[in-house]
């Protein structure tokens, strides 16, 4: 399979991952780009769809129910409200991580590595170092995430591009993987707050936290 | 908008028809799906009052050929072809009126432009603006969840020239973005 035609592919699937396609993406970095990029305007083509332009302002139609229907739709709301608030404190800082990461695709179009000057400056920002580690920085910005700066990286693996954000200010348990518009991720635990990996494939994203785990550590505290 | 004085209206299908259980409840199944129905019949039409007409007159066709409907796991789908090809047929019976994009993008108004962040909002204008030869793959795969074989069937196309529509669909959305769009030689497409 050529360029042209894993363009093609993924612009028509792009969570595609079918055999030929996966194997020309180990082996293209610029096609594995491509599919990042795809997967995150994918989640927003889905986010514009689900509504319809201006449904929101129609009254909806009554239809005549029996009050037993009635009874048991608030039943079932209301199990369905309580399901949802369980796994809602689980789940959703990493739903939040992966819709900043979508609203921002551009980040996965730099090519040229940031220069230690910006990528200091970045994690400055948040009071934090970035120790050398075996990845290329491509991206580097200071984003506002749930009430505070933090710094959200793109780093060059040896296998494609993975996003590193990392939360000075979330705390997690344990560790949590999550698969979400295309993207797969986890985010870990570590002594500064915990940090957030995805890609656009779970390979390697432990090794990479890990390595992020060890490489990261505060202004304030000397080695 | 049509007015159907003979036909029952499918809202109260299940309630004025002596059909037994089973009609009750693919009624209110059909129902069900109304919302899903509208919304795809409005991204297609790009009119409101249009994709209103579109689903009444699927549900009623839906509901004359009901014992069609094998399982009721595949009404969703079932459904939304039913919608496709009514669109397809209002374009063959006559050349509709063009709707006014400016009109249609006016009445997603400051609600909604409040509410999603701007790419979103952006990304709805571009869709809605897209010819319908890429629109209708799109919506089709996107929100309709049909596969490229289903969708290829359900248009007369050959999937290789569906894999085209969506790619140059997504590839116009790129833009927007401000990312290069890819390369497009696909050529001409080849029918079914």
């Amino acid at each position: 399979m050529n360029c042209q035609d894993a363009r093609r592919l993924i612009g028509a699937e792009p969570c595609a991952t079918a055999g030929e396609l996966a194997e020309h993406l180990q082996d293209c970095h610029a096609c594995a780009e491509f599919q990042l990029e795809m997967v995150a305007l994918e989640a927003n083509i889905r986010r514009a769809l689900e509504e319809p332009p201006g449904i929101a302002r129609r009254p909806r139609r009554v239809s005549a129910q029996p009050r037993w229907a009635l009874a048991a739709s608030l039943a079932l709301a209301v199990m369905a409200t309580l399901v949802v608030w369980a796994l809602r404190t689980e789940n959703t800082l990493a739903h939040e991580v992966v819709a900043h990461v979508v609203a921002e695709p551009q980040s996965w179009s730099g090519t040229d590595a940031v220069s230690d000057g910006a990528l200091a400056e970045v994690l400055s920002k948040s009071g934090l170092i970035l120790d050398a580690t075996p990845y290329s920085v491509v991206y580097a910005r200071s984003c506002w995430f749930r009430g505070h700066y933090v710094p959200h990286l793109v780093v060059r693996t040896a296998h494609s591009l993975a996003t590193v954000l990392i939360l000075r200010n979330e705390s997690v348990d344990k560790r949590q993987s999550f698969h979400e518009d295309g993207l797969s991720g986890v985010i870990v635990p570590s002594t500064h707050g915990s940090i957030a990996v995805l890609a656009a494939s779970s390979a390697q994203l432990d090794d990479l936290a890990e390595r992020m785990q060890r490489a990261v550590r505060s202004q304030n505290v000397a080695r | 908008m049509r007015n159907y004085p003979s036909e029952i209206p499918v809202s109260s299908i299940g309630v004025s028809t002596p059909g037994g259980d089973a009609d009750i409840r693919i009624t209110r199944l059909f129902e069900s799906m109304r919302p899903d129905l509208l919304r795809f019949a409005l991204w297609l039409t790009r009119d409101r009052a249009l994709a209103e007409d579109v689903v009444q007159e699927s549900l009623l066709r839906a509901w004359r050929s009901r014992e069609a409907l094998k399982d009721p796991a595949c009404s969703r789908a079932w459904l939304l072809t039913i919608v496709r090809r009514e669109h397809a047929r209002l374009y063959e019976r006559k050349r509709l009126e063009l709707v006014s994009l400016n009109d249609a993008l006016e009445h997603e108004g400051g609600a909604l432009l409040s509410r999603d962040d701007g790419d979103v909002h952006a990304l709805r204008s571009a869709i809605l603006q897209l010819p319908i030869e890429y629109r209708e793959p799109l919506i089709m795969q996107v929100l309709g969840g049909f596969s490229v074989d289903e969708i290829a069937r359900e248009l007369s196309l050959s999937a290789s020239a569906v894999l085209t529509r969506l790619f140059r669909a997504r590839n116009k959305l790129r833009t927007l973005y401000g990312l290069t769009p890819a390369p497009d030689s696909s050529g001409t497409e080849a029918p079914s």
